[in-house]
């Protein structure tokens, strides 16, 4: 365990403590005899703070305007899902989830994965227009009423939540780049490929999908390692986008996309089945109670 | 295989460690809230970072796959948003509100059932808008004059 993890698990304790206690300020429960709004400002602080010492683990993809939209996207993310799961009103969680679901599809488009940045736009929009619907529909109290203002369990809930964040925080930094990548565009310098060998086994590395031997991730490594599967071609230009993802949607995953339009269509008719309004069962209806027997009449 | 272009490990840690911060935060908002409709964004949430992690992981080995497993996620979190709303419909039809609590009687044998009056008490005081909520309520004095008996949509004076 070199020098720089241990400074970045350090850091990743600060994160987890600044974290937690921000959003356990920030979500509406009842603060003692404080006045909400100075715990709300404290809470803010804090996890502010914490965002800004998040990002210090990120590192910037590329050339200068490359790293601006990526630290813009991920910090509107991340800052967005925490305003997300605070605020009172569920007409500002949709909008802050839209904002989510906007710096995702930014991050995806930086990754590479055009076509799903667009797929996630339009999938997700029409859900979150539905949910204004909804919230319009069925919340009136604009986040007044009882059940938006008190979390369940907050502080075992936060607890929880950022321990789990914390392990995430600890195994990720434990990985180390595969000792392999010394011809691509950041090589290992070869102290740490020798390092790698050492009984020191803290840090696995990062094994290519290629490298994984056989077992029972065999059929996984035969699928991703197809030539249908690869982002390049055999001269190794990239594929056209959307013509490579269908290419391997419909050779390599054939099964899986009739599977999820099945999952679809059995979706369609389960929620038209849940959603669609019955006749209430009236004590003295007994052609409606009749059908039923064995079920309880629910007066 | 070297990575297809400038996708490089600390590229891919970062995508790793934005999926796991969003994946926490709606882990938490799943658990902590009881607005149905904030659950259901949670669970939203949880899985956008997923599929980030899953995009970054593709693209990090230089193959489709990520790809294709998080367009199955999408299919799945679209069955899902439909089912979910049609619950949150039926359920709110029932109890005429989106407090989960009030469907703890199909809570998991053995657990407590979490008392209503006590979360009514570690509820956030509520604020009073600047405007008419905040006037002070003043003590009605002499007698109550007679009321208009029409409604005021087949009132003509």
């Amino acid at each position: 365990m070199d020098t720089r993890t241990q400074s970045d698990l350090m850091l990743a304790i600060v994160v987890v403590v600044l974290g937690a206690a921000g959003t356990y300020l920030l979500l509406p429960h009842r603060h003692g005899v404080a006045k909400p709004r100075t715990m709300h400002i404290a809470g803010a602080i804090l996890a502010g703070l914490g965002l800004l010492l998040f990002d210090m683990f990120w590192r910037p993809p590329g050339p200068f305007l490359t790293s601006l939209f990526f630290y813009a996207f991920s910090l509107a993310a991340v800052a967005g899902g925490l305003l997300m799961i605070t605020t009172r009103n569920p007409i500002y969680s949709a909008l802050w989830f839209a904002s989510v679901v906007l710096s995702t599809s930014g991050l995806f488009l930086l990754s590479g994965a055009q076509f799903l940045a667009a797929g996630t736009v339009i999938v997700y929009a029409g859900a979150i227009i539905v949910t204004f619907l909804f919230v319009i529909m069925l919340a009136q109290m604009e986040g007044r009423a009882t059940y938006d203002r008190a979390a369940r369990s907050p502080f075992a809930a936060t607890m929880s939540c950022f321990v789990l964040f914390w392990g995430l925080l600890y195994s990720l930094f434990l990985v180390k780049p595969p000792a392999s990548v010394a011809t691509g565009p950041n090589p290992a310098p070869p102290a740490a490929a020798m390092a790698d060998a050492s009984p020191n086994a803290t840090r696995a590395p990062l094994t290519r999908t290629q490298d994984l031997g056989p077992g029972s991730v065999a059929l996984a490594r035969d699928l991703a390692s197809r030539p249908t599967a690869q982002l390049n071609d055999a001269q190794g230009r990239p594929k056209p986008h959307v013509a490579g993802l269908g290419e391997t949607l419909y050779t390599d995953h054939l099964v899986s996309v009739e599977l999820a339009g099945t999952l679809l269509f059995v979706a369609l008719i389960g929620a038209v089945a849940i959603a669609t309004p019955k006749r209430p069962i009236r004590p003295g209806n007994r052609e409606a109670a009749a059908p039923s027997p064995t079920v309880a009449p629910n007066a | 295989m070297a990575p297809p272009d400038s996708f490089t490990f600390d590229v891919l840690m970062s995508y790793l460690l934005v999926g796991a911060a969003l994946m926490v935060l709606g882990m938490l908002g799943f658990l902590a809230r009881r607005n149905l409709i904030v659950m259901f964004l949670s669970t939203e949430m949880m899985i956008q970072g997923t599929a980030l992690t899953l995009v970054g992981f593709g693209r990090y080995h230089g193959n489709w796959t990520g790809q294709v497993f998080t367009i199955v996620i999408l299919t799945v979190a679209a069955c899902e948003a439909s089912i979910a709303l049609a619950l949150i419909l039926i359920l709110f039809h029932r109890c005429s509100s989106l407090d989960v609590t009030l469907w703890q009687d199909i809570r998991e044998p053995g657990q407590p059932p979490a008392l209503v009056s006590l979360e009514e008490s570690e509820a956030e005081p509520v604020e009073a808008f600047a405007g008419p909520e905040s006037y002070p309520h003043l003590t009605p004095a002499g007698i109550e004059p007679a009321h208009p008996t029409l409604p005021w949509t087949e009132r003509r004076d």
